[in-house]
Parts: C-alpha cells; sequence; structure tokens
C-alpha cells in the first residue's frame, strides 16, 4: 500500500467543482451506510405489515396495519415509553453533567491528571456484561456493598434495590450512568482542545467570573462536538436493551424495569411475535427520528458552519 | 495580573479552596469507578466460581492467579485476542479514514443532500439493534459471508461511522475556515489544505473517532455470535461468552477474561491521549 | 492505484466467501448447551469421530439457552445454521411449530428407537423430533452434610431445623432461587397443582396455586428461614460459602459443589405434610433434533453422528463423569449407572417428578407466571390475586403468540 500522501498526489482535487470534491469525500462512507442499512430497514418496514409468528413463522403474508394497531392498543405501551423517557433523559443528563464537568477538571494542569483521566476512561473500556453483573451484587439486599454503606455511613436502614420496581429501576440507571460517563467525558477532553485560550483570556480583561466565562466562551464552543455525541447518546441509550436485562434480570421484578426495546426483545424472542416487534420496532423508530429532527433543528447542529 | 496585594490574596485562597474541593471530587469519582472494577478483580481471584460473596473483603480468602493462568494455558485466549485486534484495526483505520473525508465534506461544502444525508445517518442508529440482527444475517448469507471477518468489520464500522462522521464534523466546524482560505492563497490544493492544515488541527477528534471505531469492534457481541460459527474465528466477546453457561457460569474465567480484555483498550487511550490533550490546540496555531 | 485497491477488494472478497456449512458434506455442527467441563469431554469424543472419519470436521458451538433459540430462529428463516440442535425438550414444541426441525420417525428405525427409554423420546404431535441422551434438568433437595446430618423428610422437619439454624445474615436453614418460577413447580405439584392441562390451557388460578404460593411466601416470611432475597447467584453462593444448609438445586450444580469442597448428599424435597404429596419437580430430557433445512443427501451423515452421540458407551463417559442419568435402557444394569449414589438419588426424586410439557404454550405460562410470582414475594399481590392475574396473563399471552 502507498502512503496516503502518494494517493493524494495522483488525486488531483483541483479537477473537480467543490461540491463534486464534497460528494468524492464523502461516497465511501455513503456506500457503506447505504449497503448495510437499507436492506435491514425495509425488511423490518415489510415485516411490520406481516403476521410473522409462531404459527406462521414460514408462511407469512401481509395482513396491513393490524400489529400497529395492537401496538398502541394497551395501556402497557403508554407507561413504558413513559419509563423510556425517564430513563434516557435521566442517563443522558448524568453521563452529560459528570462527563462535562471532569473533562473540565481535568482540563486544568492539575497534579496526577494523566493517570486520573486513564482510570476514569475504564467503565468505557471493561466489558459490560460483567460489570452489569458485578453492580447488580452489589445491590444485593444483605450482602451488597450499597446496602453496606447506606446502613454503616448514612445510618439509614437498607434499600430492597432489586425487589421493588422503582428501586430497581434505580438500580439500573445508576448502572448505566457509571457507564456512559466515560465516553461523554472523552468527547468533551476533545471538544476543549478546540476552544483558544485567547477567549478565557479576553473574557478575564473583561472581568468576567468563572462562572460567566463557562456559559458564554465554554459551553457555545463545546456545542458542535457535543450535540451529536449527545443525540446519539440519547438515540443509544433509547435503544440499550443490555443494561436493563442484566441488572434486573430480564425486568424484574414484575416486568416492571422494562424499557420499549426490552418489550420489543421479549415479543421477539420469547414469544416469537416478529410481526408484533417489528411493528413496534417501527414506532420506536418515528419516535426517535421525529425528536432528533427537532432537536438538531434548534440545536442547528446539521448547519455548517460556513 | 494587575491586582493589589490583598485582592490577589483573597482570589488565591479562593482558588485553592476550589482546587481542594475539584481533588475531593476527582478523588471521590476515581473511587466509584475503581470499586466496581475491583469487585470485578475479586472475582477473578475468587475460588468455586462464586460471582457473588457474603464477604466484603476485595482479597477473597483462598484468593489465587489460578484464573489467569488457566486463560493462558488452557484455552484460546491468545487466539481470541489475535482476531479481536485483527477486526478492531480494520474498524479503527477505514472507520477513521471514512469519517474523515466526509465529516470534511458535511463540515464544508452545502452540497445538494447534504443535510438529509447527515440525517440519514443519524436515521441508522435509530432501529432497535435486536430487530436489524434477523435481515442483517440474511443479507450476508446472501453475500456468502457468514463466517467470515469482512463481513464483521463491514457492519461494524457501519455502526461507528454515524458516530465517528457526526463528531468529525462537529469538531471542523469549530477550525476556521481562514486557516485553508491562507493556504490556498499560497497555492496549496483542496486535498493539500485539509490534510495538511484541517486534520493536524483535528487531532482530538480523530482520537475520538479512532477510540470509538475501536471500542465498536473489541466489545461487539451479537452481530459476531451469529456471523461467526467457528471457533477459530472466535473473537474475544465470543469467547469469554464460552465460560459462560446456565447457572454454571466459570466465574472465575469470566472476570479474568474480562480484566484484561479491557487492557488494550485502556492502553490505546494511554498512547492516542498525548493528541486527545495535546499542547497543540488551535490558539497555539493561531496566536 | 485504484483498479489495484479494486482488484485487492475483489480478491478479499472472494476468498472470504463460505458458503453456508449445511451444504458442506465435510463439515458438520452442533449447536449445544453443555456445561464447560461437559464442553470438554463433548470435544474428546468428537475427536474419536473425526479421528475414524478422515476429511470430516465437527464444530460444536455453545450457544446460551435463549441464545441457541433466537440464534436458531434467525438462522433457519435464512436456510443456514446448524446440523444439529441439542437442548432440552422444551425447545422442541416452539422448533415444531415452526417446522425447522426434522421429524425423525422415518429416519430411525423403531427398533433403535425402543433401545431408548421413553422419557429420553420426544414426540409432538405424533413425531418424533429428538432424542436425548440423558434425562434430567430435575431441582432437588441438596445438603451440605456438615451442618445437617440427616435431610429433613417432611416440610414440618425443615422448618423446626430451619428454625433453630437460621442466623441472618450468617446461616440459613434453605435457600434457593425464589425468584424464578421453574423452582416453584415442586411447590405448586406438593399442594396437587399444575401449570397446563393436557390440551395445552393453563392451569394458574387454582386453590393449589393459591395454597402453594402461601407456603412459600410463610417459609420466608414467617418462619423466615430463608433469606429475604434471593436469586440464584446469592443462593449458590451461600451454599457454597457453608452459610446455608441446603439448597434446591439441579443436576447442573453439583460438578460446582464437589469442586466447591461441599461434602453434600442429595434428597427429595421434603414431603408437605397437609397434602401428603412429595414436591415433584419438572423433568426434562436433553436431546438432538436435526435442522429442517439440511440438505437430504447430508442427512444420513449427521444421523450417523447423532447415532455415535447417542451410543451406549457415550452416555456412559457422561454418567461416569457427570453422574448423568442415560436415556439408552441396556445400561440401566450396568454397576456405573446401578451403583452411582447421585444418579440413584436423582432417579427417586424425578419418580415423583413431572415430565416438561413440550408445546410451545408453556413459555407464555412462564412469562405469565413470572410478574405475578415476583409480586406475590415483594407483597404488592395476595396469592389469590397473583394467581387470578397469572391465568389471565397467560391466556392472553397464549393467544397473542397464536396468533
Amino acid at each position: 500500500m502507498k502512503p496516503p500522501s502518494a494517493l493524494a498526489g495522483k488525486f488531483d482535487s483541483e479537477r473537480f467543482s467543490p461540491n463534486t470534491f464534497a460528494y468524492i469525500l464523502m461516497i465511501p462512507a455513503a456506500i457503506v451506510m447505504f449497503g448495510v442499512v437499507v436492506y435491514p430497514f425495509m425488511y423490518n418496514v415489510v415485516l411490520s405489515f406481516s403476521n410473522m409468528s409462531l404459527r406462521h413463522f414460514k408462511d407469512w403474508h401481509l395482513i396491513g396495519m393490524r400489529q400497529y394497531a395492537e401496538v398502541f392498543k394497551g395501556k402497557i405501551f403508554y407507561i413504558v415509553l413513559l419509563k423510556t423517557l425517564v430513563w434516557t433523559f435521566v442517563n443522558i443528563f448524568f453521563h452529560v453533567t459528570i462527563g462535562v464537568s471532569l473533562a473540565l477538571i481535568l482540563n486544568r494542569k492539575i497534579f496526577g491528571r494523566a493517570a486520573v483521566r486513564t482510570l476514569l476512561i475504564l467503565p468505557w473500556a471493561i466489558p459490560q456484561v460483567i460489570v452489569a453483573l458485578t453492580w447488580r451484587s452489589m445491590f444485593n439486599y444483605e450482602y451488597g456493598s450499597i446496602n453496606l454503606f447506606i446502613a454503616h455511613f448514612l445510618n439509614m436502614s437498607p434499600v430492597e434495590w432489586l425487589g421493588k420496581p422503582l428501586e430497581a429501576f434505580s438500580a439500573c440507571i445508576i448502572t448505566n450512568v457509571w457507564l456512559g460517563f466515560p465516553f461523554m467525558m472523552t468527547i468533551a477532553l476533545g471538544g476543549l482542545q478546540s476552544i483558544p485560550q485567547e477567549l478565557y483570556e479576553a473574557a478575564d480583561i473583561d472581568g468576567a467570573s468563572g462562572w460567566r466565562k463557562f456559559w458564554s466562551v465554554t459551553v457555545p464552543l463545546l456545542k458542535p462536538v457535543m450535540i451529536p455525541a449527545i443525540t446519539l447518546g440519547i438515540i443509544w441509550t433509547f435503544n440499550n436493551v443490555n443494561i436493563i436485562w442484566l441488572v434486573s434480570n430480564g425486568g424484574e421484578p414484575s416486568d416492571q424495569t422494562h424499557i420499549l426495546v426490552s418489550y420489543v426483545y421479549k415479543a421477539a424472542f420469547n414469544l416469537y411475535r416478529y410481526g408484533y416487534a417489528a411493528a413496534l420496532s417501527m414506532v420506536i423508530f418515528a419516535i426517535l427520528l421525529t425528536f432528533s429532527l427537532v432537536f438538531l433543528k434548534r440545536t442547528r447542529a446539521s448547519e455548517t458552519a460556513y | 495580573m494587575k491586582t493589589t496585594g490583598n485582592k490577589f490574596k483573597i482570589q488565591n485562597l479562593k482558588l485553592r479552596i476550589l482546587n481542594l474541593f475539584l481533588y475531593f471530587l476527582l478523588i471521590g469519582f476515581t473511587l466509584a469507578v475503581l470499586y466496581p472494577i475491583l469487585n470485578v478483580f475479586s472475582i477473578s481471584l475468587r475460588p468455586g466460581d462464586r460471582l457473588l460473596s457474603t464477604s466484603l473483603n476485595l482479597i477473597p480468602d483462598g484468593a489465587s492467579f489460578h484464573a489467569y493462568k488457566v486463560l493462558f494455558t488452557q484455552t484460546p485466549f491468545l487466539l481470541w485476542f489475535w482476531n479481536s485486534s485483527l477486526i478492531a484495526a480494520a474498524v479503527t483505520i477505514t472507520g477513521v479514514a471514512l469519517a474523515s473525508t466526509a465529516g470534511y465534506a458535511f463540515s464544508r461544502f452545502n452540497f445538494y443532500g447534504r443535510k438529509s444525508a447527515m440525517v440519514g445517518l443519524l436515521v441508522t442508529q435509530m432501529f432497535p439493534p435486536t430487530m436489524l440482527l434477523l435481515p442483517m444475517y440474511i443479507m450476508l448469507l446472501k453475500l456468502h459471508l457468514i463466517n467470515s471477518y469482512l463481513g464483521v468489520i463491514v457492519i461494524y464500522t457501519s455502526t461507528a461511522l454515524p458516530f465517528c462522521v457526526w463528531q468529525m464534523k462537529g469538531y471542523y466546524d469549530t477550525i476556521p475556515f481562514s486557516l485553508e482560505e491562507a493556504a490556498r492563497i499560497d497555492g496549496s490544493t483542496r486535498w493539500g489544505a485539509f490534510r495538511k492544515i484541517v486534520l493536524p488541527l483535528a487531532a482530538p477528534a480523530l482520537v475520538i473517532t479512532a477510540l470509538f471505531s475501536f471500542m465498536t469492534a473489541w466489545s461487539e457481541y451479537i452481530v459476531a455470535a451469529q456471523v461467526l460459527q467457528d471457533t477459530s474465528l472466535f473473537t474475544l466477546p465470543l469467547g469469554l461468552k464460552q465460560f459462560e453457561a446456565s447457572m454454571s457460569t466459570q466465574w472465575g474465567l469470566y472476570a479474568a477474561g474480562s480484566l484484561l480484555v479491557s487492557v488494550p483498550a485502556v492502553a490505546l487511550f494511554l498512547i492516542l491521549s498525548r493528541w486527545l490533550i495535546s499542547g497543540l490546540t488551535l490558539g497555539s496555531v493561531k496566536g | 492505484m485504484r483498479y489495484s485497491l479494486a482488484v485487492v477488494l475483489c480478491a478479499v472478497f472472494i476468498s472470504s466467501c463460505a458458503k453456508s456449512t449445511l451444504d458442506d458434506p465435510h463439515q458438520i455442527v452442533i449447536w449445544h448447551q453443555l456445561r464447560p467441563d461437559e464442553r470438554l469431554v463433548l470435544k474428546s469424543l468428537l475427536a474419536d469421530y473425526m479421528a475414524k472419519h478422515p476429511g470430516l470436521k465437527i464444530t460444536a458451538l455453545y450457544k446460551e439457552t435463549e441464545e441457541l433459540r433466537s440464534g436458531f430462529q434467525i438462522a433457519a428463516i435464512g436456510g443456514a445454521g446448524p446440523d444439529l440442535v441439542y437442548g432440552p425438550s422444551d425447545q422442541v414444541g416452539p422448533f415444531e411449530a415452526m417446522e425447522i426441525i426434522l421429524p425423525l420417525d422415518t429416519l430411525f428405525t423403531t427398533e433403535y428407537v425402543s433401545r431408548f427409554d421413553p422419557k429420553g423420546l420426544v414426540y409432538s404431535h405424533g413425531h418424533l423430533y429428538q432424542i436425548a441422551d440423558r434425562v434430567g434438568n430435575h431441582v432437588m433437595l441438596v445438603y451440605n452434610k456438615a451442618l445437617i446430618s440427616k435431610p429433613p423428610q417432611t416440610m414440618d422437619e425443615l422448618i423446626k431445623f430451619g428454625e433453630k439454624f437460621t442466623r441472618p445474615p450468617n446461616y440459613y436453614g434453605l435457600v434457593w432461587n425464589y425468584t424464578e418460577p421453574y423452582f416453584f413447580i415442586p411447590f405448586l405439584t406438593g399442594y396437587g397443582g399444575w401449570v397446563m392441562d393436557s390440551l395445552g390451557n393453563p392451569t394458574l388460578d387454582t386453590p393449589q396455586m393459591v395454597a402453594a404460593l402461601k407456603f412459600m411466601k410463610a417459609l420466608r416470611d414467617k418462619y423466615k428461614i430463608v433469606p429475604k432475597s434471593c436469586d440464584y447467584e446469592t443462593a449458590d453462593a451461600l451454599f457454597k460459602e457453608g452459610k446455608a444448609a441446603m439448597i434446591i438445586n439441579g443436576p447442573w450444580s453439583f460438578g460446582d459443589y464437589k469442586k466447591a469442597g461441599i461434602d453434600f448428599g442429595l434428597a427429595r424435597i421434603p414431603l408437605i405434610g397437609e397434602t401428603g404429596i412429595w414436591p415433584g419437580p419438572m423433568v426434562s430430557p436433553l436431546g438432538f433434533s436435526i435442522n429442517a433445512s439440511v440438505p437430504k443427501w447430508k442427512i444420513p451423515e449427521v444421523v450417523e453422528l447423532m447415532k455415535y452421540l447417542l451410543s451406549p458407551e457415550v452416555e456412559l463417559t457422561y454418567t461416569k463423569r457427570f453422574d448423568t442419568i442415560p436415556t439408552r435402557k441396556d445400561l440401566y444394569e450396568d454397576p456405573a449407572v446401578r451403583d452411582n449414589p447421585l444418579v440413584r438419588m436423582s432417579e427417586y426424586q424425578m419418580e415423583v417428578g413431572r415430565p416438561m410439557p413440550i408445546v410451545p404454550e408453556l413459555r407464555a405460562v412462564w412469562d405469565a407466571m413470572r410478574p405475578s410470582y415476583q409480586a406475590v414475594l415483594g407483597g404488592t399481590e395476595t396469592p389469590e390475586q397473583a394467581a387470578k392475574e397469572m391465568q389471565k396473563s397467560a391466556l392472553e399471552k397464549i393467544r397473542e403468540m397464536n396468533e
């Protein structure tokens, strides 16, 4: 393989109009995405209008909107949707606030920051299954370290973390916050590098307080880097089935900790309702699409800067 | 800084209190991060394959490195490690190459279909992944890509790309266009301006893209489990799963393996963080 | 340059093209759910077989229960997947309904099939779909001989011992994974109940169910001989650490307890005095089924391998190592089986067990039982409410599933 510079030598970017140049830069990524995503997506669209299930596994046929009607029929969809929203926003709120705060601290020249930075990345680096299960055991009523901590240091009575719906849901959230903040921290650390030091110095001369500097310099300049991460963070968290499944052992207690995707998972693989699960997935998709369009419009993230 | 001595002292005191507070915060977070991981370590040392222990001791009774020894001598851990490295390297390289160029196009050019393409990238992430498994499998089967690394590499790259492209685009947005204009006036080509001026400045974003692509490939399980059906092709997450069994998991090996899996990811971060937090910020270039 | 790149890409693409292993006469793939120790034995057994069949490659892949099911469904839609699936009998129900496994009647002679204990032959709608190499999956009482010298014969004895022995959080009379309904079945049967009738209709809203739920709750809340919350890992840890005198668990755990150095004995789950009935666990065989997508010409090859894995020698190897209960009738008089105390105790427990229904509806029944069952434990539903709720939800889920 020749080094990229050789490639560039052959590749005369001046031959093209700016837009053609842009297309050329973007096409390789587009081909990969298009190829991998379109077929599966269309397949699901078709499935969502079909009756594919245990009894019609190989001989399924289209039945129209019936599966969609089924999705919106019960109260349960709305309850689970509400839980999903809580799950998503609480998680992202903590991911971002913790991540950005830590990034700000670690961006200062303080002693030992390289070591701390590396340690703080660990939750992102370690395989999720084992830590999720470790957290589950830390939430154990009698032997878990969290209850012992609560009892010894905070003098409160132990919490039945995994046996009660609200507590179990909180346990899932705590675990996921722990798993997710290093990612946001890394993004924010990268983003902070793009902020020119002079802007802070200029603000100093204006006599701005630290708080004002944060809001008028740091936040606006972190935005272009953080908005994509936050948007995708919301989408991923909305669709994160793993942590709920592992920490609450598949929705315990009493299927009270489900979010929409774990619900889809159960419908598709436990009760073999492929058509229904596909329709529910389409609904999830529509919710996320609407959200993203509104969010991006309001934050203007897809605009060009120039 | 022009301040009277007194004011300076107060400021200095305030700064010290702030610093002290920040230190406490950092120490608190570091402990919160380390404790569960030390627990995993403790599981890996514990005899008898117990996931849970009724004792809080981090060094369990009868602790030994037996699991680590078994991992290296009696399991194909190194083979899995090699396979995973291969896949992750391929995904990282393609991810960085494709995202750095596409992101640049999105940031700098206002071409037709730009906005819908950007949203289109996000759209690919919105479908519940469990439901994509079935059609993805059928597609790979038709393309004869089952049991092939190419299949997983393509899938992983497409999983990592949307974030990477957006992230690169966001970072390019913060780099002033004037820098390229200056280079163009000096006779540089468009490609040259991108490669020699913009790309180096976007190092922190490239680091994030690389890390993210790497992690996507390094830790993925579900797709790999469906696509790779030959033990000699197994990646680390698939290998780790081999220690599991319904109600009879080898927790010692599983925990030891998990910890070792995280080592290369941390090492990569350590190496790359030189560029993530480099002295070479925009400020210094423009200054 | 660009052309050469394209050529390289094409080469990579073509070289990595692999057809489904189903169409490869030199490869047989098995998906199974064996435990790590058992996998090693399987591996060496397969190595022996391959040595006798040069040119044949057999891949045995472990798949976790749920993953085996979902993965096999997905692969089957694409007409691919493993040649053989090995697992508990209840997977036969859905696989048969989806027509993704083959009926075995024509592939094995009646004479061959007659050499197996009927418990090891899984029929559905009159056709044979699975032949087992072992029966089991039953739960029973495992006791730590250092903590209790003689296992209790009745629940009253168990409670009396438990009340004396239990000192939370260090000592418990009895532990088990009581959040999972599978482990609750012995209590249900001990009160004379069962999950469904012979037609597959759920029978959950019964006085027997209510009584069983009440008893189970009393063990924890009234007699306080089991921990306040106890999932599989908690129960397992307490027993392995010698903090629990007894555990309700299945044969899959015996090997681990041996390794953990626990001197344990097996017993029937104690008689329920009120009814005079022995609690009976669900019993299910574990065996092989053939993927419906295996091409016709390859079937004899797969059948031959299956016959090897079901041979008396192979079954005996497992019994000797893991105390499994073989399905070959001619092995029952073999000293390795007859004189194995663990096997004999398992058989004694299984005498009062009931075979696991293999209809797909069982899945809906589990999914319906779990929430209400846990709600009883959590105190948010009374046993009466829970029984009603389970039945209602089971009927609804069955309806949804069969749509």
